[in-house]
C-alpha cells in the first residue's frame, strides 16, 4: 500500500489529467442514470397529461432527454481519449523515474534479482502500474463519485429509497466483489501453483524429450501433463463458479433493489402522497444506478497484484549501489594501461564466502592474459571488479597505477571496453547499435569497425544494410554475427584496455574461427583480459592463469 | 494498454478463427446449452420487463395500491431468481465446453510433440513449445466461454427484444429496427477500430513501448559504453513519443466506441421522447410504451458487451497462431506419426540380434539445417563399436561428437552413408525396439518434477529396491541421496532445484543404468564432477557396463584414458583413433589435446 501511494505520488503532475478523466467518466454514469431516470418520468408524465390528469410543459424534458443522450456519447469519447491521455502520461513518467533509479544500481542489480528472473517480472509489474489509474484509481473513484451524486439525487426525493439503494450499492459493488475475491484466494493459489507446475511439467518435457524417447518414458510423462491440466480446470471450475454466482447475486441484488423501491413507494403512489412520475423515476432511476459499480469487481481483482507490484518495483528503486563514486575532486585519470590486481578478495554479502580471495596478477601495458578456471572460481568477478560494477573488501585494483576507486565514471568506461558472450544488442538498427560506442562516428568510421569486425560483407548482404533493425523485433542475428557487432563496437570504442567474457563460447567452429580473426585484430596493442575455456581462444593470449 | 495485442494480418486472422471453431465445433453442443441458458436469461428479462412494466402501469395510470400489484410483483421474485440461474448455468457450460476443447488441444500438441519426436524439437526453442502447452492453449479460453456464446446472443437477444416490442408498439419497434441493420455495421466498426492498428503501426508502437525493457536488459552494455544515463533522457523522449502516437492511433480507434455509444444512447432517448409525445396525444397506452422503453438498454447491451469481447478474439487468434504451426507439423520420423496416430505399427524390421554385436558408421554424414547452425555438422565418419567395448568421443567443442551420439540415438538420420546394426541399417528398424535397448546420458540432464525415485525408474518402473541401491551406488549417488532428509522420496522439481549440477548429473546417470541397456550413450557424463567423484563414477560405469556397448563423449583427458579406444574428432572428422595409450605416443591431435589439458585451458 505504501508502495502504491509512493508512485501515485509519482504522479500529482498529471493530476489535471487523472481528474479531468474521472471527472468525464462520471459524466457518462450520471448522465445516463438522469436520462433513463428522466425519461421514466417523462412519459409517465406525458401518460397523465394525455389521459387529462395533469398538464406538462414538455418542451424542456424532451430536449434535455436528447441532451443527456449526446452529453453522455460525447463525454464517453472524453473520457476514453483523457483516461489514456493520463495513463500514458503516467506511463512514461513512471519508466523515467525508474530507470533512473536502476541505473545507478548497474549490473549488480540485475544479478542480485536475476534469481527471479527479474527483468520479467519488471516487465509484468511495470505493465500492471500502468493500468494503475485506468484499472483501479478511477473505476474507484468513479464508483465513489457517482455512489454519492446518485444516493444524494434520490434522497431528494425519497430518502427509504436513498437508503436501500446505498445498501444495494455496496452489496452488489463492493461487499460482494470482495467475498467473492477472498473466496477464490484458495483456489487462486491453487491455480498459480498449479499453472507453474504445468509449464514445467511441459519444459521438462520438451528439453527432456530425448531422454523420455530412450526411457520409453513419453506416455508416462504425457499423463503427467495431462493430470496437471486437470487439476488446473479442477481450480479454475472452483473460480469460474465463485464469480459466476458472485455476478448472478449482483445482479439479483439490483433487480431487488428495484423490486424494493416499487414495494416502498406504490402505496405512497396510491395514498396520493407522491405524484405517479416520482415512481416510474425512482424506479428506473434505482436500476441505471449499478452502472456506476460495473467496474468494481475487476478494480479489486487488480488491486491485490498491483500493490505487490508497486511494493516490489519501489524495493529495487530504494536498493544501494553496489559501489560509490569517487570524489570528483580526488578522481585521478591513469595515464598508462597496466593493470594490477595485489590480493583482492571479494564477497557478495558479508556473510557469505568469498568469491575471490587474495587474487594477485600484473598485466604489463598491451599484454593479453588468459584467465580460466571452474565456473564460480571469481573470473566473471575479477571483470567486474575492474569495471567498478562491484564493490571488493581488500587489497587493490589499479589501472596504471590508478586505484579503480579513484578513477571518474566516464574515465573508466573511456579506457575499457567488452567483448561478451552476452552482449546485449539493442533494438534498434545496426547503426543505431555501433553508435552506441561512438555516437558521432562518420560511416566510414562504422564501414571500417564492420571491415575490421569482418562483418562488411555480410551486412552490405542485408537488404536494408546498416539500417537493419536487429534484436528482439528486428532480423535475428546468428550467435556468430551477433558476436562480431559487438566487436565491431569495440574497434570503435578504441579503448586502451580490453575485455573479452568468454566471447566465442556457444559458437560453432567456423563462426568461431571468424570471431577470432576478429579479435586477433582488435587485440592489438591492447591490454587484453581473455575468460575463456576454448583453446582456439586461448591461443591468442601470451599466458593462461588458472582462477582458484 | 490498449496497443498491446498484436493484431494479425487480416487473412491469417480468418484462417485462425476459421481453424479454432472448427474445433470448437466438437464441443458444440454443450456450447448450445450455454447460449441456450443465456437465451433463457435474455426471455426472463422481457418477462421482468413486462412485469415491471405491469406493475407500474396499475400504479401510477390506475392508482392501483400494492394489493392489487402483488400478481405481478410475487412472479417478478421468480423471474429475478430464473435470470440468476441462468446466468449461472450459461457461465457453467461455457466454461466447461472450454475446458473440454484446452484437454483435447493439450492432448494433441502432446501427441504431436511425441510423434515429431527430439528431432524436431532440436531446431525449436523450448520455451516457445513448452508455452504453447501453458500459454496459448489457456488463450483460447475466453473465445469460447465468452466470444462464441456472446456472438450468437448479440443477434438472437434483440431479435427477441424486437419481437416483443414490434406488436405493441411499432414506433418505437421501429427506431430499434433501424438501428438493426446497423448491428452488423457495429461490429464491423468495432472490429476496424481494433484493427485500425495496422501491423506497421503496432510494429512501430510496440518497439517505442519496449523500448524501456531493452534498456533495462542491456543496462550493463550500456553502462560499459558510458551511455548509460544519457539513456535516460531517452527513455523519456521514447515513452513521450510513445504517448503521443498511441494516442494518434486511439483517437481514431475510439470512434467506433463513440458510433456505438451514440446510436444506443440516442436510441433510448428516441424512444423515450416519441413514446412521450404520442403518450400525451392518447396515440400509446402507457403499459407498451414504458414495456419499450424499459427494454430499449437491453436492446443494445448486448453489442456493448461483444465489444469488451473482442480483445477475447484477438487473444485467441493470437494463440491459434502458437499452436497451429505445431499441431500441423510433419513429423521428423516418418514412421512415428502413424505409430502415435493410428496405432498402426509400420511394417519396420526387428532388431537383428539380441544383443546387438557391433555398430558400424558408414561413410556417415550429417549437416544440421542452416537455422540451426550452432549444432555441428559430421563428414564421411567411419566407427565401429562392439558390444562390451568403450570408445570415448574427443576433440574440440562444435567438432560433431555430440551429433555422432545423437545419430546412433535415432534422434537424427545420417544424411550420408548408413548407421549398421550388425549389418542391418537403422532407418529399417522399429525406433522403439531399438531405443528399448538403449541408455542415454545427455549433456544437460533433465530431472522431471517428481520423486528421485521416481526419476530413477522411469524408464525402469519395476526395478526393486536393491537394483536401485545398486545404480545409485555405481553412479556414486547413494551417499548424497541417503544424507537428504527423505532419501529416495525427496521431491525434485524444475531442473533438480535443491541439487548441484553434478549429484543430477550422477542421479540422471543412475537412471540410465537402471534399465540394463545394451548400447550406452554417455554425453560428458563428467562435466559437472569433480576429479575424484569423476573417477568413482566412471569405474561404476565401467562395472555396469561389462556386456554393453558405450559410446562416450567428453573432454575430459582422464575420463577418455578410462576408454577401450579413443576416436578423436575435428570440424566434423575422425582425425586418429587408437587406444589412449597409442594415440598420446604417436604425439597427433590427441596428444597435443593432452597437452593443452596440463596447461589448464583444454
Amino acid at each position: 500500500m505504501t508502495g502504491l501511494l509512493r508512485l501515485l505520488k509519482l504522479f500529482t503532475p498529471y493530476r489535471r489529467w487523472m481528474l479531468g478523466g474521472i471527472a468525464l467518466g462520471s459524466v457518462v454514469i450520471l448522465a445516463n442514470v438522469a436520462l433513463l431516470a428522466l425519461s421514466g418520468w417523462f412519459i409517465a408524465s406525458m401518460a397523465l397529461a394525455g389521459l387529462g390528469l395533469q398538464t406538462i410543459a414538455y418542451f424542456a424534458p424532451a430536449a434535455l432527454i436528447r441532451g443527456l443522450a449526446i452529453l453522455r456519447t460525447g463525454a464517453r469519447y472524453g473520457e476514453r481519449l483523457v483516461t489514456h491521455e493520463a495513463t500514458l502520461r503516467c506511463l512514461a513518467e513512471l519508466r523515467v523515474w525508474f530507470y533512473e533509479r536502476l541505473e545507478p544500481l548497474g549490473p549488480a542489480a540485475m544479478d542480485t534479482w536475476r534469481g527471479g528472473d527479474l527483468l520479467s517480472r519488471i516487465r509484468a509489474d511495470i505493465d500492471s502500474l500502468d493500468n494503475l489509474y485506468l484499472r483501479i484509481v478511477a473505476p474507484v473513484t468513479n464508483a465513489l463519485l457517482c455512489g454519492i451524486v446518485i444516493v444524494a439525487g434520490l434522497a431528494l426525493f425519497d430518502t427509504r429509497i436513498a437508503l436501500l439503494d446505498l445498501a444495494a450499492l455496496v452489496l452488489a459493488g463492493a461487499v460482494l466483489p470482495l467475498l467473492a475475491l477472498k473466496l477464490g484466494d484458495a483456489a487462486g493459489r491453487g491455480l498459480t501453483e498449479t499453472r507453474a507446475a504445468l509449464d514445467g511439467a511441459a519444459t521438462d518435457t520438451v528439453r527432456g524429450l530425448g531422454e523420455l524417447a530412450v526411457l520409453g518414458a513419453v506416455t508416462r510423462q504425457r499423463e503427467r501433463v495431462a493430470g496437471l491440466a486437470e487439476r488446473l480446470i479442477r481450480y479454475q471450475r472452483r473460480q469460474m463458479w465463485v464469480g459466476a454466482i458472485g455476478r448472478a447475486l449482483s445482479g439479483l441484488t439490483a433487480n431487488l433493489a428495484l423490486w424494493g423501491t416499487l414495494i416502498l413507494v406504490i402505496p405512497c403512489v396510491a395514498a396520493g402522497d407522491v405524484p405517479g412520475p416520482q415512481l416510474a423515476m425512482l424506479a428506473l432511476g434505482v436500476l441505471a444506478s449499478f452502472e456506476a459499480v460495473a467496474a468494481l469487481p475487476t478494480a479489486f481483482a487488480a488491486f491485490g497484484e498491483t500493490a505487490a507490484a508497486a511494493r516490489r518495483l519501489v524495493e529495487i528503486a530504494d536498493a544501494k549501489p553496489a559501489v560509490t563514486a569517487p570524489d570528483p575532486a580526488a578522481a585521478r585519470t591513469p595515464a598508462r594501461f597496466d593493470i594490477t590486481f595485489d590480493d583482492v578478495s571479494m564477497r557478495y554479502r558479508d556473510d557469505a564466502d568469498w568469491a575471490l580471495a587474495g587474487f594477485s596478477l600484473t598485466l604489463e601495458a598491451g599484454e593479453a592474459v588468459g584467465l580460466v578456471g571452474e565456473s564460480g572460481a571469481g573470473k566473471s568477478t575479477i571483470l567486474a571488479l575492474i569495471q567498478r560494477f562491484r564493490e571488493f573488501q581488500a587489497g587493490e585494483i589499479a589501472i596504471g597505477g590508478v586505484s579503480v576507486r579513484d578513477i571518474d565514471d566516464a574515465t573508466l568506461r573511456q579506457t575499457i571496453s567488452v567483448v561478451a558472450q552476452r552482449t546485449h544488442l539493442f533494438n534498434a538498427s545496426i547503426r543505431g547499435n555501433l553508435l552506441l560506442a561512438k555516437p558521432d562516428a562518420s560511416d566510414d568510421e562504422l564501414n571500417e569497425a564492420l571491415r575490421l569486425a569482418g562483418l562488411e560483407e555480410e551486412i552490405a548482404h542485408f537488404p536494408e544494410g546498416l539500417e537493419t533493425l536487429v534484436g528482439e523485433v528486428g532480423t535475428r542475428l546468428s550467435g556468430g554475427q551477433a558476436r562480431r557487432v559487438a566487436i565491431a563496437r569495440a574497434f570503435l570504442r578504441d579503448a586502451r584496455i580490453l575485455l573479452l567474457d568468454e566471447p566465442t563460447e556457444g559458437l560453432d567452429a567456423d563462426s568461431e574461427a571468424r570471431v577470432l580473426e576478429a579479435l586477433g585484430n582488435l587485440m592489438q596493442g591492447k591490454t587484453t583480459l581473455l575468460v575463456s575455456h576454448r583453446p582456439r581462444a586461448l591461443e591468442f593470449v601470451g599466458r593462461v592463469v588458472r582462477v582458484g | 494498454m490498449a496497443v498491446s495485442q498484436r493484431p494479425s494480418h487480416g487473412g491469417e486472422a480468418k484462417r485462425h478463427e476459421r481453424w479454432l471453431k472448427d474445433r470448437a465445433g466438437a464441443v458444440k453442443s454443450t456450447l448450445m446449452l450455454a447460449t441456450g441458458s443465456g437465451l433463457v436469461g435474455g426471455l426472463a428479462l422481457i418477462a421482468q420487463c413486462w412485469l415491471v412494466a405491469r406493475v407500474l402501469d396499475a400504479a401510477i395510470i390506475d392508482g392501483a395500491g400494492l394489493s392489487e400489484v402483488w400478481q405481478w410483483l410475487w412472479p417478478l421474485l421468480g423471474v429475478f431468481a430464473l435470470r440468476a440461474l441462468a446466468s449461472i448455468a450459461s457461465d457453467a457450460l461455457a466454461f466447461e465446453a472450454a475446458a473440454r476443447l484446452k484437454r483435447t488441444l493439450r492432448d494433441q500438441v502432446m501427441n504431436r510433440l511425441a510423434a515429431l519426436g527430439p528431432r524436431w524439437m532440436e531446431g525449436q526453442r523450448s520455451g516457445e513449445i513448452a508455452n504453447v502447452l501453458g500459454g496459448a492453449v489457456e488463450g483460447i479460453e475466453q473465445y469460447v466461454a465468452a466470444y462464441l456464446p456472446q456472438k450468437l446472443l448479440s443477434t438472437m437477444i434483440p431479435l427477441a427484444i424486437l419481437v416483443a416490442v414490434l406488436p405493441l408498439d411499432w414506433v418505437s419497434g421501429l427506431i430499434l429496427l433501424v438501428t438493426a441493420p446497423i448491428l452488423p455495421l457495429f461490429m464491423v466498426i468495432v472490429g476496424r477500430g481494433a484493427e485500425a492498428l495496422n501491423q506497421r503501426q503496432w510494429r512501430r508502437l510496440s518497439l517505442m513501448g519496449a523500448h524501456f525493457f531493452d534498456a533495462i536488459e542491456g543496462l550493463t552494455t550500456l553502462k560499459q559504453f558510458g551511455a548509460s544515463r544519457r539513456e535516460a533522457e531517452a527513455v523519456g523522449r521514447m515513452a513521450d513519443e510513445y504517448r503521443s502516437a498511441t494516442m494518434r492511433v486511439l483517437r481514431v480507434a475510439f470512434l467506433s466506441s463513440l458510433v456505438l455509444e451514440f446510436f444506443a444512447t440516442l436510441g433510448v432517448a428516441m424512444v423515450a421522447v416519441y413514446v412521450g409525445f404520442r403518450l400525451y396525444y392518447g396515440q400509446l397506452d402507457f403499459l407498451p410504451g414504458l414495456f419499450a422503453l424499459l427494454l430499449a438498454p437491453e436492446f443494445y447491451r448486448p453489442l456493448r458487451d461483444m465489444g469488451a469481447n473482442y480483445h477475447a478474439r484477438m487473444q485467441a487468434i493470437g494463440a491459434v497462431g502458437e499452436l497451429m504451426p505445431i499441431l500441423s507439423e510433419v513429423s521428423g520420423e516418418p514412421d512415428s506419426d502413424q505409430r502415435e496416430g493410428s496405432g498402426e505399427l509400420k511394417k519396420a524390421l526387428s532388431l537383428p540380434s539380441d544383443p546387438i554385436q557391433t555398430i558400424h558408421f558408414d561413410g556417415v554424414g550429417f549437416r544440421h539445417d542452416v537455422d540451426n547452425a550452432e549444432s555441428d555438422g559430421v563428414e564421411a565418419v567411419d566407427l565401429t563399436l562392439a558390444r562390451g567395448e568403450c570408445v570415448a568421443l574427443v576433440g574440440p567443442s562444435g567438432a560433431g561428437k555430440t551429433t555422432l551420439a545423437k545419430l546412433l540415438l535415432g534422434f537424427f538420420d545420417p544424411s550420408v552413408g548408413r548407421l549398421e546394426l550388425d549389418g542391418v541399417d537403422l532407418r529399417e528398424i522399429d525406433v522403439e525396439a531399438w531405443r528399448a535397448r538403449l541408455g542415454y546420458l545427455p549433456q544437460r540432464p533433465t530431472l522431471f518434477a517428481g520423486t528421485i525415485a521416481e526419476n530413477l525408474t522411469l524408464g525402469a518402473p519395476n526395478a526393486t529396491p536393491d537394483e536401485i541401491a545398486a545404480v545409485l551406488s555405481r553412479a556414486d549417488a547413494h551417499g548424497f541421496v541417503e544424507a537428504l532428509e527423505n532419501g529416495l522420496d525427496t521431491w525434485v522439481g524444475d531442473g533438480g532445484s535443491g541439487l548441484s549440477g553434478g549429484q543430477i548429473q550422477r542421479l540422471a546417470l543412475a537412471r540410465t543404468l537402471l534399465s540394463q541397456p545394451e548400447v550406452l550413450v554417455l554425453d560428458e557424463p563428467t562435466a559437472a564432477l569433480d576429479g575424484d567423484t569423476a573417477r568413482r563414477v566412471m569405474a561404476g560405469v565401467q562395472s555396469a557396463s561389462i556386456n554393453a556397448a558405450t559410446l562416450l563423449v567428453t573432454h575430459d583427458i582422464d575420463v577418455a584414458r578410462t576408454a577401450d579406444r579413443i576416436v578423436f574428432l575435428d570440424r566434423g572428422h575422425v582425425v586418429e583413433q587408437g587406444t589412449p595409450a597409442a594415440l598420446e605416443a604417436t604425439g597427433g591431435a590427441f596428444a597435443r589435446f593432452v597437452e593443452l589439458a596440463a596447461r589448464g585451458i583444454a
